[in-house]
């Protein structure tokens, strides 16, 4: 009778456990970067402006369920946007014309890993800031920012490394919204 | 058999823990005002790193898009140029060395960027540096169209 169990398992179930974690490890590959997951906690503006501002995005890459989790001008936007209403650093986020300002940030390098136990991402993002009547920019700066996830964030690899990427995108808005939030107008 | 199978799973289960994923994907964008066509003079940066004179590679296309260029180290802002290019080189080994990943950065003189292009191949469809360095500049300036 022991046998017989052992030989079910080893025989039929075995290969079936097997095969099913291994789907169970291949799928969800991969989930993009989200927006609450790229929002900075607890930030604190130098000055909150008055004034209103629109947010666009570019740069980013949707991700493609087979290849690896990146972030999209979709998401970007809404991080950033969500960021600036939570933290005040502006009066109000519009969306489309009728801002004072216009705020413009490009993601210009993700330098992303594909193999390994800890993840880093390495992120370099144009910020610029116009005046929407005039055009003219206020401010411009390159940010690099970076964030490692390692296997106790995630085993996974694909989570891994969305993790990575919405920390680097975190710590890029965080230093973006402290630049902005020190200009004087 | 069995062996065969659990040995089979298994290596793909360290495989989706251990890889992020991987496929092929080429974009570009650039920043909104930048006018890519009135950058006549270039400086590509060498990299240190780089030993397969990929700056060479993207001065070569650049000349032949009808531009002076010229390469050196990297220099304290501002460059004595229209525009400053920078590029990440990636490599991997599968039975020989190839390009697996290039990211080219053209930069306004103080370093800012206003443009960039990235161009991911794996194994089974790799290109030749001449032809990724192409395919890459190809599409950033598509977006000036």
């Amino acid at each position: 009778m022991k046998f017989a169990i052992q030989s079910i398992v080893s025989k039929k179930f075995l290969p079936i456990a097997a095969l099913a974690l291994g789907v169970a490890m291949l799928t969800g590959c991969a989930s993009p970067s989200t927006p609450a997951g790229m929002m900075p906690t607890a930030f604190q503006p130098v000055n909150k402006h008055p004034q209103t501002v629109s947010v666009t995005t570019s740069g980013g890459q949707e991700t493609s369920s087979t290849g690896k989790s990146q972030i999209s001008d979709a998401a970007f936007a809404q991080a950033i946007s969500d960021s600036i209403s939570t933290s005040k650093t502006f009066s109000q986020v519009v969306q489309g014309k009728g801002a004072d300002y216009l705020l413009n940030v490009t993601i210009f390098n993700m330098d992303q890993p594909s193999f390994g136990l800890s993840f880093t991402v390495k992120m370099e993002a144009g910020w610029t800031l116009r005046k929407a009547d005039t055009g003219a920019v206020v401010w411009q700066e390159s940010i690099k920012s970076e964030h490692t996830a390692t296997t106790s964030d995630a085993f996974a690899g694909v989570e891994r490394l969305r993790l990575a990427n919405e920390g680097a995108a975190k710590e890029n808005i965080a230093q973006g919204l402290a630049k902005l939030s020190a200009l004087n107008f | 058999m069995l062996r065969k199978i659990i040995c089979t799973t298994l290596t793909l289960a360290a495989l989706a823990g251990l890889t992020g994923c991987a496929t092929n994907r080429e974009s570009a964008s650039i920043t909104p005002g930048t006018d890519l066509k009135a950058m006549k003079t270039f400086y590509v940066v060498k990299q240190p790193a780089d030993t397969h004179n990929i700056d060479q590679l993207i001065k070569d296309d650049l000349v032949k898009r009808g531009y002076t260029v010229t390469t050196g180290p990297e220099l304290k802002p501002p460059y004595p140029s229209d525009a400053v290019v920078t590029y990440v080189d990636k490599w991997m080994w599968d039975i020989t060395l190839y390009l697996l990943e290039l990211t080219v950065n053209v930069r306004n003189p103080n370093g800012f960027p206003v443009a960039t292009g990235n161009s991911f191949h794996t194994s089974l469809t790799r290109e030749g540096p001449p032809e990724m360095v192409g395919e890459v500049m190809n599409n950033i300036y598509k977006q000036t169209n």
